[in-house]
C-alpha cells in the first residue's frame, strides 16, 4: 500500500493489488472503491463549515458521516471535518484528477 | 504507484463539480420555463405556453445530457434540488425578457465551464461542451426574435394575440 496523502488525523492509502483505497480514520481503517472515495469527497465538500460557527444552523458542532453504502458511520467534530476536507482536497490533487490546489500540495 | 483514479475517471473532479453546478442550472431553467408556461396558460397565451412547455422539456434534456456525460466519464452526477422559481410576471414581454436573461446566464456559465476545461486540459469536456455553445446561440436567437416582434407589432391586446399566434409558427 502506498500513502497518497496524510493530514493531522487521517491518512489516505492506495492499494495497487486490491485496486482500491483505504482511509485510516484513527479508530478504524475503511476500504473504499474509487466510486466510494468520490462519494466521500462529495459528502465532505457539501458540509458547510460555516454552519459549525452558527448555533442556529449546527447547535452541537458535529457532523454524521455515513460512508460506503451505509456500512460505516462517523461522528466528527469541527476540527476533524476541517482535517477531512484537507485530506480530500489534497488527496485528489495527489491522485492527479483534480486541478484544485495542486500548487499548494506541491 | 498505479494511477487507479485516472483509470476509473476520464475527467477531473474539479470539472465534475462545475458540470454538477451546470446540471442544477439547467434544472432551474427547466422549472423556470414551466412557471412561465403556467403564467402564459393562465393569461390565455396558449401558443406561448406551448413554447415554454417545449423549452422546459428541452432544458431537462440538456440536464440529462450532462448527467449522463458525468456518469459515462466515471464521475458522480448529483440529482439537483430546485428552489426559488418566480411565478409572477407583469406582461408577456417580461416573460420572454426573463427567459432571454436566463438563457444568457446559462450561456455565461457554459463559457466559464469551457474556459476552465481548456485551462485544465480537460479536452474531453471541452469537446462535449461545444454542442452546448452552438445550442445556446440558437436558444438566445429564438428568444431575441420573439422580443423583436414586440417592437414591430406593439404591446396592446390585439398585437399580443398576433404575437402569440406567431410564436406557435416559430416554435
Amino acid at each position: 500500500m502506498s500513502t497518497v496523502c496524510q493530514s493531522k488525523f487521517y491518512t489516505l492509502f492506495q492499494s495497487d493489488v486490491d485496486r482500491c483505497f483505504y482511509i485510516d480514520f484513527g479508530q478504524k481503517v475503511v476500504k473504499l472503491t474509487f466510486c466510494q472515495l468520490l462519494a466521500l469527497r462529495q459528502k465532505v465538500n457539501s458540509i458547510s463549515i460555516e454552519a459549525h460557527f452558527d448555533a442556529d444552523l449546527n447547535k452541537h458542532g458535529f457532523e454524521i458521516l455515513v460512508l460506503c453504502n451505509k456500512e460505516h458511520l462517523f461522528l466528527l467534530n469541527t476540527l476533524e471535518i476541517l482535517d477531512l476536507k484537507h485530506l480530500v482536497c489534497h488527496g485528489f490533487a495527489r491522485l492527479g484528477i483534480s486541478s484544485e490546489n495542486i500548487m499548494a500540495v506541491s | 504507484m498505479k494511477n487507479i483514479a485516472r483509470q476509473q475517471m476520464s475527467i477531473k473532479v474539479s470539472t465534475m463539480d462545475l458540470l454538477n453546478k451546470q446540471i442544477k442550472l439547467e434544472a432551474h431553467a427547466s422549472a423556470t420555463y414551466l412557471a412561465m408556461a403556467s403564467w402564459c396558460d393562465q393569461n390565455a397565451f396558449a401558443n406561448s405556453a406551448d413554447f415554454f412547455y417545449a423549452q422546459s422539456a428541452e432544458e431537462r434534456e440538456h440536464m440529462m445530457k450532462i448527467f449522463r456525460f458525468i456518469t459515462d466519464c466515471g464521475g458522480i452526477a448529483i440529482s439537483p434540488t430546485v428552489e426559488n422559481i418566480n411565478h409572477d410576471f407583469s406582461s408577456l414581454e417580461e416573460v420572454f425578457e426573463n427567459a432571454l436573461d436566463h438563457e444568457i446566464m446559462v450561456t455565461k456559465s457554459i463559457h466559464e465551464l469551457l474556459a476552465t476545461a481548456r485551462k485544465d486540459q480537460d479536452y474531453v469536456v471541452e469537446n462535449f461542451l461545444q454542442w452546448f455553445v452552438a445550442e445556446q446561440l440558437e436558444e438566445e436567437k429564438a428568444l431575441r426574435d420573439i422580443l423583436d416582434m414586440f417592437e414591430l407589432m406593439g404591446r396592446d391586446g390585439i398585437a399580443l394575440k398576433f404575437i402569440d399566434e406567431r410564436i406557435k409558427i416559430g416554435a
